[in-house]
């Protein structure tokens, strides 16, 4: 009842890999959120968004399955954005650092926008 | 009315299942009951995670997710602070140093185990975080959020 999934929706605009999360990043995210990573990773995206939505619920093991990606996106040599975090998550991910390995743009249009100048589109 | 049912109107206690998700029952009734107080929305949003890890933690660590435990969650409502006190009971006690640590992003690229960010939140965004033996003898944490009030009334 209260062990809440999350839907993980992968896409791709303008060269950049959009994984929506869609639910709450707790530990019961882990396997799909790593599973999408390594699904556009696998592709070959260079670009690749995580786009939140407002009202969702992070808590610490959500983060921590976040630094894990970000770790794997920094050894690979990709770009990781975040999209569509509320005002209260935008902060705790400048508290924690995640904001200085993965850029927060408030909407996905915005981060496309900051990729294109990075050379997602050829 | 007595002084003392005054005083039991002010308690609300929950006790929920040490089973990962019920976190989201004792973020749900703070956050209606801060709302209520006239707590502002982004300390609505702090509390939620605070209790949300301070009852993970409890669930977790403390009940060793062993649902037939129970997490205790009390919430004080005073005129101008919250108080929310968790306690489990104990399977496994917190250690001191695991309540002051400082978590480094840069550390937690190296490390398997990329967690450990809980208590540092709550310390972060409540106002006082305090860890103390619950009288059953499990763990307990004691957090107090104030309630904001204009800095000319206060004089």
């Amino acid at each position: 009842m209260l062990e809440d999934e999350l839907t993980v929706n992968i896409r791709h605009r303008d060269g950049v890999a959009i994984i929506d999360l869609i639910g709450d990043v707790t530990t019961f995210a882990e396997e799909k959120i790593n599973g999408a990573y390594r699904q556009v990773t696998a592709r070959g995206d260079r670009f690749i968004l995580l786009n939140f939505r407002q009202n969702d619920y992070i808590n610490s093991a959500g983060i921590a399955i976040l630094i894990g990606i970000v770790t794997e996106v920094n050894q690979n040599g990709q770009k990781l954005a975040v999209s569509g975090l509320s005002p209260h998550f935008q902060k705790i991910f400048r508290m924690v650092g995640l904001a200085q390995y993965a850029e927060i743009y408030q909407t996905e249009e915005e981060a496309l926008s900051a990729f294109k100048r990075l050379g997602s589109v050829e | 009315m007595s002084d003392a049912e005054g005083a039991a109107e002010q308690l609300i206690e929950l006790r929920l299942p040490s089973r990962l998700g019920y976190e989201r029952i004792a973020m749900d009734t703070a956050a209606a009951l801060a709302r209520r107080m006239g707590f502002a929305n982004d300390r609505i949003d702090a509390l939620r995670t605070a209790i949300g890890e301070a009852v993970t933690n409890a669930i977790e660590h403390g009940n060793q997710a062993d649902a037939a435990m129970k997490v205790v969650v009390v919430l004080t409502v005073r005129p101008d602070e919250l108080i929310i006190s968790v306690s489990d009971q104990g399977r496994k006690a917190l250690e001191i140093e695991q309540t002051k640590t400082r978590p480094h992003i840069t550390d937690a690229f190296q490390r398997a185990d990329k967690g450990g960010w809980g208590i540092w939140l709550m310390r972060e965004l409540m106002d006082e975080v305090e860890f103390t033996l619950a009288p059953g003898g499990g763990n307990q944490v004691r957090m107090v959020v104030h309630l904001e009030r204009s800095p000319v009334r206060d004089q």
